[in-house]
This record gives structure tokens, C-alpha cells and sequence, in this order.
């Protein structure tokens, strides 16, 4: 039975985010007049220890037994305040939240009208939280066991690290090796290599039991709850098996010549092929977009590693956890943009590691369109802050320091070539900022422009005007090469992997964590983690930085054993119930089924695959069925006081 | 209630993953935008059973949004906004049948990160409102 409301209304300030745009005293006045409302208050932090506090020194004063918290966003504060009435005795779902800053203090500028909402919301959740019920979570045992998507550096710490833990580790890269982009990022700081870094990521993998690696596969199908997703993996066939000893017999006879992505386009490889020195597992791949099947390399191969029947194969995964760690895209300029496509000599960033890396198409020699240029020029922001139409807004945090790693390293090996670093601003941050010192010191000359520059090809090559902001002048730069420092952009296949994971987007396109500041590596999807660049641009250490950030959470999740779930379930009124079906079909999760009670045949919830989305609810013409926490007389009571319950 | 001063006030169920999202950003990002507008949250558009749509007008509201995720594939719930689409297109129809405009309901989808569209959705619909003016009250006595 439901006792007697006795509402406890709580206004915050947030310091001046609140207060600044409603008259906090003035709402607080006003929840007193609301029907059940025993006492209402306002504080200037009701998240800080003292505001919850007196949230459960009131409850307890005046037996309150519903409390209704007016401040930020419930996917802000919602946990805590629903842990403080907790410790006062009262059941966690027992409160309701006001969202008075982001839907009010933050978007309206007069304080008049803003307070005027303010009121309407406290009274609206007034009128919900005096019909709230006490609700129970259900426990669930949780799979000890994580699935980790991309092989990159972030999802090989994560991995790493939740292997050493003792959890079982799924670590599914789309391409046929580990590594990810940063396998294929030249040179670092501390004469360092991404390969490097790659390869000492892969030793601890392959020396740890607990991590199952699948290359050439992907998440084709998730469902289920945090501590038991279910997870099915499609692992396409590599044609290769361990029999390989890398001889490379094959590549030689394979007739089918390809760019070589590895190489960002700068060199061809074969249909049979090994990604690079460093790939894992040390096997070769055929690429079967192109494969025409012609079975020269069966022949070639004296191992017998070679099967060009090979099937694909599924796997359903029982898995506790998910990091997501697929990373990004390099941005790819539109043809013409800075002469991109127009030229040979012009190429980008990510190209240019790959000729100064000694694993690279020339051995580390500085070779671009035949020859070592005399005068070689790098423009920063390609792709970002704005600088072009189809640049993005954001900037993408590596590139300057990256292009003037790249441009202090052409300096080490060929002293007498030009190179210009052609700028809006430099952000080379942290420790970062003396590569700035020691570019200037091997004189690399900076251009600064606030206007993009423009480029030009004319017969004697590639020509760059550009207004130079510092001395103001608009000057002309003839080089002989031209690299363009492109950023990161979230990847072109994230699509499916938001169709897949219910995985969301964020306004520059990447996957949305829950808040940059306070939960950074999580998903809003609770059991959902996200680690590196695929959350926004990141260099190495700040992806592997990430990688450990989700392993620990993942961890947090799972070393409890079980897990509890929201209670927001939908719940059948037997008596009501008619059996007629409509919810049964309309169930995304199949949770509902009939069964017989008292000889009829009534729906039947099964909780566990219930996810609350309450659709069956909105659709059941008896009213039979009804959603916890979101029941019909709890949203009409909130509809009636959003439009003035009579009182307009 | 002169027509003079006549502030619309609207109604709006969004769903908890992207809507509700998409307005707590327009909130965080400052972006500013008339206060008329009363948010319900629910967790999934294929929550809102039409009747709440009835019971808000009848109640003296002058427009309703429901807003839930992008279709296809945005929907948290696989398709619960697929389920929204199919009855609300339904309901429009009978919306002008009780003497209700059609522009006093709007299904949008917003995504977490839409907040541009969020503040463009609200403007829209108040101009639409202030052009029709105060609900009549024969509309919704049925």
C-alpha cells in the first residue's frame, strides 16, 4: 500500500549556474503551496556533502517519504541524490528530479519567465513524485568475461590491463592485424616509433592466456543487459593458416596488385599480402574484395598454408562488458583543397610518416615524386578548426605536434632541404611545446597566416601564396613538396557500429561519452565503455591513457560479480488483462509471452529481457500492462501540471 | 487571456537517450531559446501513449512535440521510435478530426547531438502557435 505522500522539495543553486536566471527563494516559496508538499528548501550546492546532507536530515525530521530534487540534469545527479535518500532509509526510486539548469537556467535569458518555468517543472515533479512507488532492482550473476572492439592501441591496453586482472579478454580487430593506425605512425618523441610502442603492446598479448585475439572479424550482432550482453562475432576467412612461415613465395606468383592502404596509398601491394614487419598474427592474409581465386599462390605455397575454401565463421560471445576502441579516420581532403589530388609532390601527413619510417615504401629516405625535394612546406590544420568548407571545428590535437616531429626528423637527415611549417597557431602542448624550441633551433621557418593559404601549381611546380600575419605581408613560398597536416575524423564505417551497439554520436560525429569531465570513458548505454580516438581526436598516449581509464571501469563493473539492474519494467495487471496480444508482438526483446492464470491466458513479462523502453505500455488498450517508474497516472499527473492543472 | 499576450505553452515527451540529451546539450552549450516549452521524460518515444497527447490538450496546452531517435537504427530500443512514427502518423489524422490543427503536434527526431535542431523545432512551433492562436476549447471537450 502506498503511504500517504509527504513530499520533500530541494532547490538548487549550483553556485550561480541556477541562480543567476531563477529566483531559487522564490520556487522554494512556491513548492510550499504544492499539494503533499511538507517542506521545501534551497542550498547553494545540493550535490556537496552538506546539501545532501540536509536532504537526509529533513527526510528524517519531518518523515518525508518522497523528495523531489530541483537542479541539473537527472543523467547528472540522478545517482547521487538517489544514494543520499537511500541512506536516509527511503528507497532509492522514491525521488524525482526538476531539470531546472540545462532546461532552464541555461537556455533562457529572462530571469522572470525561467523562474516562471522553474516553478511548473518543481510542480510537475511534484505531481509524479507524490505518485511514486518504492521499486526493487533485480540482481543478475555477471560473465566474467570482456569483449574489447579494435586492435589499436587503445584496445590493446585495455585489453592488457583487464587480462591482467584475471578477466577474460575477446579482442576483435576488423582488419587482419593488430596494430591500428598507430603501427603505421612513423616517428614520436624520444626517437620512437608507433611501431614500437605497437610492438610492445603486442608481446604482452601474445604472452597472455587470458586474451583470445580474432583479426579480419567484426560485431555483426549485441543485445542483453550490462554483466550478460550477448555478442556475435562474424570472423572472416584469412585463407592463411599458422602453417605460414612468411617465405612471401606467394606474393610473388599472386597477379592481383593493389594500393597498399598499409602504406597510405604510396606504394601496391598483392591480394596475398603481409600487412607490415610488425603485423600480428605473423601470418599473411588474402584480401578477398579482390582475390579473383586463381590459385597461383596455392601452388607457390610449399607449407600447404594456404586454403581458398575457407569459410567465414560465427561466435556467440557471453560477455559482462564492452570497450569500444575502434578509433578514427585520417581526414581525406576533397580534391583541390590546398591543390590536394592535383599534384603528385602534395601528399598529407600520414603519408609523410610512412616515407620517413624505415618500415616505409622508401626505407626512411625522404623520396616524393622521384626525388629528395629541395624545399618541402607543411600546412597545419588541414581538416579542422574551420580553416576550409569542409573542414571540421574542432582541432584534432596531434598534427602540430606531429608535423613538427616529421619536420624536425627531415632536418636530422638532410640538413639542406627548406622547410616551412605553415600555421594559424601552434599547439604543441605539455612537454611537447620544446619541439617547437628545437624546430626553430634546426631552422624550420614558420609562416603564420590567418587566412588560409592558397596553392597554386603552375609549370615549375607548387607554389603557396599566403598573407604572413607577423611581418603582414603577402608572400610566395616555390617548393618542390607540399604536406598537408590533415586530422582525425570519426571513422566512415561507425554507422554500423552505432546500429550494432546503440553506441550514440556526438555533435563533431564521434561516439558520445556520457560527460568528458566526469564519466570519460563510458557510453550512456551503462556496460558500454569507450577508449582512444573513438571519442575524439587523441594522440598515442592519450588513447592508451583511455585504454587503461575503460579497463579500470570495466573492472569496477565486473569484479562485484553481479550486477543490478534498473527497475523500470513493464509489470501485467492479471485481472486487467485481456490477452489480446498487441504487446507481445511489439516487444523489441521477445519478453513477453502468455501464459495461463486462473484458466485465461494473460501476458507474461519475463524481467530479465525486459529493457524498459515501455512501448508495450503506451499500446496495451486495458491499461493492464504498465511501465515501473513511468506508470500512465504518473505521466498524466505530469501532463496535467506541465499545462497548469487548472490553475493556468 | 488577451491574444495580445498570449504566450503558447507546449508539451513535450522526450525520449531519455536522445532527445531529453539533445536538450540537456542545448542547455549546456548555452544555446538560447523561448521558454515555453514543458519537458516530460520518457525513456523511449514508443512510450507515449497517444492519450497523453489528448490529455495535454485538453489540459490547455497549445502544441505538442514528441521526440524520440533518429530513425532507422538511433533508437535505443531497437525500434521503439519505428512504433512512434507508425501511431502518431495515425493519430494526426484523427487530431483533425476533433477539430485540432495538424501543426499543433509535431514528431521530431532529434539525436543526442541535434541540439541546433532542438532550438530550431521550439522556434518553429511557436511561430506556428502565435499564428494560430489559443486552442479552441470546443476542440478537446469531446
Amino acid at each position: 500500500m502506498i503511504q500517504e505522500p509527504r513530499v520533500g522539495v530541494f532547490i538548487c543553486h549550483c553556485g550561480h549556474n541556477i541562480a543567476a536566471k531563477v529566483d531559487v527563494k522564490q520556487v522554494a516559496d512556491y513548492a510550499k503551496t504544492l499539494p503533499n508538499v511538507i517542506v521545501s528548501h534551497h542550498y547553494v550546492f545540493m550535490c556537496s556533502t552538506v546539501g545532501q546532507e540536509l536532504i537526509r536530515e529533513e527526510i528524517k525530521k519531518h518523515n518525508l517519504n518522497r523528495v523531489v530534487v530541483a537542479a541539473c540534469s537527472p543523467s547528472m545527479h540522478e545517482p547521487t541524490f538517489r544514494t543520499a535518500i537511500e541512506s536516509a532509509g527511503l528507497n532509492k526510486y522514491l525521488l524525482e528530479m526538476a531539470n531546472i539548469r540545462e532546461h532552464c537556467s541555461w537556455a533562457h535569458s529572462d530571469k522572470e519567465a525561467a523562474t516562471e518555468k522553474a516553478k511548473d517543472l518543481v510542480r510537475m515533479a511534484v505531481a509524479k513524485a507524490s505518485l511514486l512507488e518504492p521499486l526493487e532492482e533485480e540482481e543478475f550473476p555477471v560473465s566474467p568475461t570482456v569483449l574489447v572492439l579494435g586492435g589499436g592501441v587503445a584496445g590493446m591496453r585495455a585489453a592488457i590491463d583487464l587480462a591482467e586482472w584475471g578477466f577474460n579478454v575477446y579482442l576483435v580487430e576488423k582488419n587482419p592485424t593488430l596494430g591500428g593506425r598507430a603501427a603505421l605512425t612513423g616517428w614520436l618523441t624520444n626517437n620512437r616509433r608507433g611501431a614500437d610502442v605497437v610492438n610492445n603492446l603486442i608481446n604482452k598479448i601474445v604472452d597472455n592466456k587470458n586474451i583470445h585475439v580474432f583479426t579480419n572479424a567484426e560485431l555483426v550482432e549485441f543485445s542483453g543487459f550490462p554483466g550478460n550482453f550477448k555478442a556475435k562475432i562474424k570472423v572472416n576467412p584469412r585463407f592463411v593458416n599458422e602453417k605460414c612461415i612468411l617465405c612471401g613465395e606467394c606474393e610473388i606468383e599472386c597477379p592481383i596488385e593493389v594500393s597498399n592502404e598499409y602504406q597510405y596509398g604510396l606504394s601496391r601491394r598483392k591480394a596475398i599480402f603481409f600487412p607490415f614487419k610488425a603485423a600480428y598474427p605473423p601470418i599473411y592474409v588474402i584480401d578477398q574484395r579482390v582475390c579473383i581465386k586463381c590459385g597461383e599462390c596455392v601452388k607457390a605455397c610449399q607449407y600447404g598454408a594456404i586454403n581458398l575454401a575457407e569459410q567465414s565463421l560465427t561466435l556467440d560471445l557471453n560477455v559482462g562488458a564492452i570497450v569500444i576502441a575502434t578509433g578514427y579516420d585520417p581526414y581525406h581532403p576533397p580534391k583541390g583543397e590546398y591543390a590536394y589530388g592535383l599534384h603528385n609532390n602534395i601528399i598529407t601527413l600520414f603519408q609523410l610518416e610512412r616515407l620517413l619510417d624505415e618500415d616505409g615504401p622508401t626505407q626512411g629516405k625522404l623520396i616524393i615524386g622521384g626525388a629528395v625535394p629541395k624545399r618541402i612546406a607543411f600546412i597545419l590544420c588541414v581538416g579542422s578548426r574551420n580553416t576550409t568548407p569542409s573542414s571540421k571545428n574542432y582541432c584534432s590535437r596531434m598534427c602540430c605536434t606531429s608535423t613538427l616531429i616529421n619536420a624536425i626528423k627531415i632536418k636530422e637527415k638532410y640538413p639542406d632541404i627548406d622547410v616551412y611549417v605553415l600555421y594559424q597557431d601552434i599547439n604543441t602542448y605539455g612537454n611537447d611545446e620544446t619541439l617547437y624550441e628545437q624546430a626553430g633551433e634546426k631552422l624550420v621557418k614558420f609562416i603564420k597566416f590567418e587566412k588560409p593559404p592558397t596553392v597554386d601549381i603552375s609549370p615549375e611546380g607548387i607554389v603557396i601564396d599566403v598573407y604572413e600575419t607577423t611581418i603582414q605581408e603577402e608572400i610566395s613560398i616555390p617548393v618542390d613538396a607540399l604536406v598537408l597536416s590533415v586530422g582525425m575524423v570519426p571513422r566512415r564505417d561507425q554507422n554500423e557500429l552505432i546500429a550494432t551497439t546503440r553506441a550514440s554520436c556526438g555533435e563533431d560525429g564521434f561516439i558520445r561519452e556520457v560527460h568528458l569531465k566526469l564519466n570519460p570513458v563510458e557510453a550512456p548505454t551503462h556496460g558500454i565503455f569507450l577508449a582512444g580516438a573513438v571519442t575524439g581526436p587523441k594522440n598515442i598516449i592519450e588513447s592508451i591513457r583511455a585504454g587503461s581509464a575503460a579497463a579500470s571501469k570495466v573492472a569496477t563493473l565486473l569484479s562485484e560479480g553481479k550486477v543490478r539492474t534498473e527497475p523500470f519494467t513493464a509489470n501485467v495487471n492479471e485481472e486487467r488483462c485481456s490477452g489480446c496480444r498487441i504487446c507481445v508482438g511489439l516487444c523489441p526483446y521477445k519478453a513477453i509471452s502468455l501464459r495461463e492464470i486462473n484458466d485465461r491466458m494473460v501476458a507474461y513479462v519475463e524481467r530479465a529481457l525486459c529493457m524498459g523502453c515501455g512501448t508495450c505500455s503506451a499500446a496495451c488498450p486495458s491499461g493492464a500492462m504498465q511501465q515501473y517508474g513511468f506508470k500512465d497516472i504518473q505521466i498524466m499527473a505530469q501532463v496535467v501540471a506541465a499545462t497548469g492543472g487548472g490553475i493556468k | 487571456m488577451s491574444t495580445n499576450n498570449y504566450e503558447p505553452r507546449i508539451v513535450v515527451f522526450a525520449c531519455n537517450w536522445c532527445s531529453y540529451a539533445a536538450i540537456d546539450l542545448a542547455g549546456t552549450s548555452r544555446k538560447l531559446y523561448p521558454p515555453n516549452v514543458r519537458v516530460i521524460r520518457v525513456m523511449c518515444s514508443g512510450r507515449v501513449d497517444p492519450q497523453f497527447v489528448l490529455e495535454a490538450f485538453k489540459n490547455g496546452a497549445d502544441g505538442v512535440i514528441v521526440a524520440g531517435c533518429r530513425p532507422p537504427s538511433d533508437c535505443h530500443y531497437i525500434n521503439g521510435n519505428i512504433k512512434a512514427l507508425r501511431r502518431f502518423t495515425l493519430f494526426k489524422r484523427l487530431l483533425e478530426e476533433l477539430g485540432i490543427e495538424k501543426e499543433r503536434f509535431r514528431l521530431e527526431w532529434i539525436s543526442a547531438a541535434e541540439a541546433d535542431k532542438w532550438v530550431r523545432v521550439v522556434n518553429e512551433m511557436l511561430e506556428e502557435l502565435r499564428r494560430l492562436g489559443p486552442l479552441k476549447a470546443e476542440a478537446v471537450s469531446v
